[in-house]
C-alpha cells in the first residue's frame, strides 16, 4: 500500500467509527414516519452532526454526513484522466443498478462525488458496524485497483489488437 | 409556475419548533472582537517564523475564535494551517503529545476544516499525516466530539 | 477470434447449401436477405424460371461513389473481369430492383474457388478504386522523374462514402498510395476508447520491430494536406483522421494488393469490433467485482444462527415471533 494511502483510510476509519453510532429515531414532523434524516429536507439542525471532509488530494475525497439516525457516506475515486473517468463513471453505474443487493448503497450519487453510500440505524441493527467499517474501507481500495486494472487491460489490449492488424501487412 | 406542493410550510411557521445551526451554539460563546483575533493571527506567524511549533499550536488550539463571524475565522484558519503545514513529519507526534484532550478536540476540527476547503485539499497527505498522530495519542474520542460539538472553528 | 474475415460467411454457406441440395436432386427455395459490415444487404433468391438459377444481389452505401471513380477502367467493367474466370457466375445486365448490382449463379456449374469469390463480392466492389490508383501508381512511378524537377503528381482523389458520416479517401503518388479514413464515434465511451486504440495504431509500429514494414499509420484532429482541398478544416469537430501510408511492397503483387485492400476494407469494423468486445470484457469484469463485493458486505451481517442460539452472550434476546411466524422488529 502506498504511503498516502495508509493514513487516508485510517483516518476514513476512524470517522466511521464514531460516526455510525445510530439509533432509532421517529419523525418529528409526520407521525408514523421513520426516515433517515440526513436525507430530509430542511430537517431540524439538531438532528444533524457536523460533516466530516477527507481528503488525500483534491481528487480523492471522502465526505461523512452524520444524523441521529442515518449516516451518508460519499466517496470521490481518483480520476486522472478521461478514460479513468469514463472508467469510473461506468463502474459506479453499474454498482448503483444493482443497489438493492448492496442493501447500504445511495442509488445515486452526491453531486460532486461518484459513489455514495446511505447507512440507517436498520442497517446497524442487522449487522455488526465494525464490518461495514471493514467494507467501505476495502470498497475504496478495490475501487481504485480495479480502474487502475481496467486502464492497464484497455491499453494492452489496444496495442495487441493494433499490432495483430499490422502484422497482417508484413510479407 | 412554482410547484407550490413543494413548498415547505413549516419553514414559515414560528411556531413548528424547528432549529437552525444558528440556535445550537451555546450561550457561553462570547462575541469575538475581531481586533483581538488579528493580533492571535500575529502571534501565531511570529511563532510560527520563529520554529516554535508547540507554542503556536498550544495558542491556535486553547482559545480557537468560536464566536467570529466566517471572515475572520477562514482569515483565522490561513494562519493556522500555515503553521499546522510548516511542521516537519517527525515532529508531528511530539507535538500531538503535549496537547491536553480539549486542545486535540480544536485540533481536530482544524484537520476537518482543513480538509473541506481547496486549499487544505492540496496539502491533504499533511493533515491526514496529523490526523493519524492524533488517533495514535486520543483515539476515536476527538473524533466523536467533533462530531457533536456545535461550535465551529 | 482476432480477424474479421474479408469473404461473407453467410453467403458462402447459402451458397454451399443450394449446391449441395441440387447435388441431391431437390433444388432449395431461396429467398434471403443477408447483412453485412457498413449498411450492405445481399439478397439471394431463386430465378423466377429456373431453380437451379440463383440471383445474389448487393446493395451498399458505398456504391454511388465508387461509380464516380473516375479511371482508365469503368467499375462494370472491372467487375466483369473479376468475375470472367469464375466459373457459374455472370453479372446480369438488369439489377435486381432496389439492388445495386445482381449477379446470376449457375448452381451446376459452380466451383469452390468461384463459391469463394462471390462470397467477397463486396470487397470486390470496393476494391475498386483501390485497383485505379494501383494502375495510376504504376503508370506514375513509370515516368521518369525530370533531373531537375519534382516528380509526377497526380491530381486524383478517390472518394469512398461508405457509411453517411464517415468515408475514405484514396490518393496515389508516385512512390506511395495514401489512404485516409475519416471517423467519428457516436458514444461517448467509444469516443474515449476509441482514442486509445487510434493512438495504439500510431505508436505500435515504432515500438514493436518485427511490424516494422506494415504501413505507416497517422492520426490527426485536422484533415491530413491531402484532403485540404476537398474538406474544410474544422468542418466538424468530432472528427477524426486516420492515415495509411502503403509503400510499393504492400502492392507488388496481385495477391498482396487484394490482401491489403480486403484489410484496409476492414479497418473501421476492426477496430470497432475491439471496442466492443473490450467493453463487453470490462462488463463481465465489472459483474464479477460486484460480487465479490457482495460478499464482503454479506460478512458484516448478523447470522440468524447466532441470534436463535443466544446462549453465550447476555444481552441476546430471544427472537419474538408474531403469531403468523413474522419477526418483531423493534
Amino acid at each position: 500500500m502506498s504511503q498516502s494511502l495508509r493514513p487516508y483510510l485510517t483516518a476514513v476509519r476512524y470517522s466511521l467509527e464514531a460516526a455510525l453510532t445510530l439509533s432509532n429515531f421517529s419523525s418529528q414532523e409526520v407521525e408514523r414516519h421513520n426516515r433517515p434524516e440526513v436525507e430530509v429536507p430542511n430537517t431540524s439542525a439538531e438532528l444533524l452532526l457536523q460533516p466530516i471532509h477527507i481528503s488525500r488530494n483534491e481528487n480523492e475525497q471522502v465526505l461523512i454526513e452524520s444524523s441521529v439516525n442515518s449516516v451518508r457516506v460519499s466517496i470521490k475515486v481518483k480520476q486522472a484522466d478521461e478514460i479513468e473517468q469514463i472508467l469510473v463513471h461506468k463502474f459506479t453505474r453499474f454498482l448503483e443498478q444493482r443497489a438493492e443487493s448492496f442493501y447500504i448503497l445511495r442509488r445515486s450519487p452526491m453531486p460532486g462525488f461518484s459513489i455514495s453510500f446511505l447507512i440507517t440505524n436498520k442497517h446497524t441493527e442487522t449487522m455488526k458496524t465494525g464490518k461495514l467499517v471493514d467494507f467501505i474501507i476495502e470498497f475504496m481500495e478495490e475501487v481504485d485497483k480495479e480502474i487502475s486494472e481496467m486502464k492497464l487491460f484497455l491499453n494492452a489490449r489496444a496495442r495487441f489488437v493494433a499490432e495483430a492488424y499490422l502484422d497482417q501487412f508484413v510479407y | 409556475m412554482e410547484d407550490w406542493r413543494r413548498i415547505d410550510i413549516d419553514a414559515f411557521d414560528p411556531e413548528s419548533g424547528r432549529l437552525t445551526a444558528q440556535d445550537l451554539i451555546p450561550p457561553y460563546v462570547q462575541q469575538t472582537d475581531p481586533q483581538a483575533v488579528q493580533q492571535q493571527i500575529s502571534q501565531l506567524k511570529s511563532f510560527a517564523t520563529s520554529g516554535d511549533i508547540n507554542s503556536a499550536l498550544q495558542l491556535a488550539t486553547s482559545d480557537p475564535p468560536y464566536g467570529a463571524d466566517d471572515s475572520t475565522k477562514a482569515l483565522y484558519f490561513r494562519a493556522v494551517l500555515e503553521t499546522l503545514t510548516q511542521v516537519r513529519q517527525a515532529d508531528i507526534a511530539n507535538v500531538v503529545k503535549q496537547l491536553q484532550p480539549q486542545q486535540q478536540d480544536v485540533l481536530i476540527k482544524y484537520l476537518y476544516r482543513g480538509m473541506s476547503i481547496p486549499e487544505g485539499q492540496r496539502q491533504g497527505g499533511i493533515l491526514l499525516a496529523w490526523f493519524e498522530k492524533l488517533t495514535q495519542v486520543a483515539g476515536v474520542q476527538p473524533v466523536m466530539h467533533y462530531l457533536t460539538d456545535r461550535r465551529t472553528v | 477470434m482476432l480477424h474479421l474475415q474479408p469473404q461473407n460467411i453467410l453467403i458462402q454457406k447459402t451458397l454451399s447449401e443450394a449446391f449441395d441440395a441440387l447435388n441431391k436432386g431437390t433444388s432449395l427455395t431461396l429467398d434471403r436477405i443477408i447483412s453485412d459490415f457498413d449498411y450492405t444487404t445481399f439478397h439471394v433468391s431463386n430465378s423466377p424460371e429456373d431453380k437451379s438459377i440463383l440471383l445474389l444481389s448487393i446493395r451498399t452505401k458505398a456504391w454511388q461513389s465508387v461509380q464516380k471513380c473516375q479511371g482508365s477502367i469503368g467499375l462494370l467493367d472491372y467487375l466483369q473481369s473479376k468475375y470472367q474466370g469464375c466459373s457459374g457466375a455472370a453479372i446480369s445486365p438488369q439489377p435486381e430492383m432496389g439492388y445495386d448490382l445482381t449477379l446470376q449463379i449457375t448452381l451446376s456449374q459452380l466451383t469452390g474457388e468461384s463459391l469463394v469469390q462471390l462470397s467477397l463480392l463486396k470487397t470486390i466492389v470496393l476494391s475498386y478504386p483501390f485497383q485505379l490508383a494501383f494502375d495510376e501508381f504504376a503508370q506514375l512511378s513509370s515516368t521518369p522523374v525530370p533531373v531537375e524537377g519534382t516528380p509526377p503528381v497526380s491530381n486524383t482523389l478517390h472518394t469512398v462514402q461508405y457509411r453517411d458520416e464517415e468515408s475514405l479517401f484514396i490518393k496515389p503518388a508516385s512512390d506511395r498510395i495514401t489512404v485516409i479514413f475519416e471517423t467519428s464515434f457516436q458514444d461517448e465511451t467509444d469516443k474515449i476508447f476509441g482514442k486509445v486504440f487510434l493512438q495504439e495504431f500510431v505508436d505500435a509500429r515504432k515500438r514493436n520491430r518485427s511490424i516494422q514494414s506494415a504501413p505507416q499509420v497517422l492520426f490527426s484532429h485536422e484533415p491530413p494536406l491531402e484532403l485540404q482541398h476537398q474538406i474544410q478544416p474544422r468542418s466538424d469537430p468530432s472528427k477524426r483522421f486516420v492515415t495509411f501510408v502503403l509503400f510499393p511492397r504492400h502492392f507488388q503483387t496481385q495477391e498482396l494488393q487484394f490482401n491489403s485492400v480486403a484489410q484496409l476494407i476492414l479497418f473501421r469494423n476492426y477496430f470497432h469490433y475491439h471496442i466492443k468486445c473490450s467493453k463487453a470484457y470490462m462488463h463481465s469484469r465489472m459483474r464479477f467485482r460486484v460480487d465479490s463485493f457482495i460478499k464482503v458486505l454479506n460478512r458484516a451481517k448478523v447470522d440468524e444462527e447466532d441470534d436463535s442460539k443466544g446462549d453465550s452472550s447476555v444481552h441476546a434476546q430471544p427472537t419474538r415471533r408474531t403469531i403468523t411466524g413474522r419477526k418483531m422488529v423493534y
